[in-house]
């Protein structure tokens, strides 16, 4: 028995045909229609047809090169939209940085050097969650499940702006290195001594 | 006792947002790039979609989170993003966005084709397109993911193959 199927009914067989969910039944079905249907026959084609032409988007998924880095691409987006944690949950290390400032003696200016949140949103620009702990001055920036660790020390002058950056112990890895150097003085950059006035 | 609990909570929902990271960032983001046409907009919500996965997992670290679930965050995401896009584009001094629009790399015939009939296609039919013949889910599956049935998904995807072949006729000259 052939069921007669109007235009509509023929687009859903055509959509199961494409998706390889279309039985005997159902490709009969179609098969009828566009015998007697010009119009789909032309706008839809055959079931050769819709094969050949479904079969284009697996194509270009199998050709997709295309290998995205969620981990590096997130060093870029936080310099635009700097946020809390997500970088934690996405790249491959876990880096402790214990960081010591070195200061000139005045102790107007010590302040500002505290662990603060100016700097942890800095640190968290380079990736990292930053878990203060303000006391220690030392902080764990929580970057996924390997421990690697830096130290390094802050220069400042007497107006509480960095002057220079050394690190006192490598993490192993020199841009790794250069971006906890960066962002602490991108972070103390950030919060003039002078607000603490 | 109550911080020590969270922190705990935190690392079983770092380590299992990591673990879905690793397993679905390249497939997950590939295919929000077909949705969106564009690399940097598809990292972008890529990254939202794994951000919420971690928020729900340090809420609740058991529970369970499917490649559907991500699924289907990333299409709601590509989603509103288009039309938050459409909407810029109404407005006349919005230049920027068309020329950022729907670019990617891969040169071949079927990519090439098969993204020139996605930025003509309603961002429904896209949808069901890529989530069945790309991805791989039914047309039941994709239409759990959509909220429709799977006649409409099916139907979806015939509009779609439509535009895909008169791509492709335009394509050879025809």
């Amino acid at each position: 028995m052939i069921v007669c199927t109007d235009c509509s009914q023929a687009q859903l067989l055509a959509g199961a045909i494409a998706l390889g969910e279309a039985g005997d039944a159902e490709r009969d079905a179609y098969r009828a229609h566009v015998a007697g249907c010009g119009r789909c026959l032309l706008d839809l084609g055959g079931e050769r047809e819709i094969e050949r032409v479904i079969a284009v988007v697996a194509r270009a998924r199998d050709q997709e090169r295309w290998e995205p880095d969620l981990r590096t691409a997130l060093v870029r987006r936080r310099r635009i939209r700097v946020g809390w944690a997500v970088s934690a949950v996405l790249a491959a290390v876990v880096l402790v940085v214990s960081l010591r400032v070195t200061e000139r003696p005045n102790p107007a200016v010590s302040p500002a050097h505290a662990i603060t949140a100016q700097e942890a949103r800095a640190l968290a620009a380079l990736d990292t969650q930053t878990v203060s702990r303000p006391q220690g001055r030392a902080e764990s920036l929580v970057v996924g499940a390997t421990t690697v660790s830096a130290s390094f020390e802050m220069s400042v002058d007497a107006r509480g702006i960095p002057v220079r950056c050394a690190i006192t112990k490598s993490s192993g890895d020199r841009s790794l290195d250069q971006s906890v150097c960066n962002a602490a003085m991108r972070s103390h950059y950030a919060q003039p001594s002078t607000r603490n006035h | 006792m109550e911080a020590c609990h969270r922190s705990d909570a935190t690392t079983v929902a770092q380590a299992r947002t990591e673990a879905l990271v690793v397993e679905y960032q390249t497939k997950l983001a590939r295919y929000v790039r077909r949705m969106v046409g564009d690399a940097e907009v598809a990292l972008d919500l890529t990254q939202d979609v794994f951000m919420s996965a971690y928020r729900m997992l340090q809420a609740d670290p058991n529970r369970e989170l499917t490649a559907g679930w991500l699924y289907r965050a990333a299409t709601n995401a590509a989603i509103s993003f288009i039309r938050r896009r459409k909407i810029l584009r109404v407005l006349p001094l919005d230049r920027e966005i068309d020329r950022s629009t729907w670019r990617v790399d891969e040169r071949s015939a079927s990519s090439v084709d098969l993204q020139a009939a996605l930025a003509r296609l309603p961002v429904e039919q896209s949808a069901a397109l890529l989530l069945t013949s790309y991805v791989g889910y039914s047309s039941s599956e994709a239409a759990a993911m959509l909220g429709t049935t799977s006649d409409a998904v099916r139907q979806r995807v015939c509009r779609a193959m439509r535009v895909l072949r008169s791509v492709m006729k335009e394509g050879m000259g025809e």
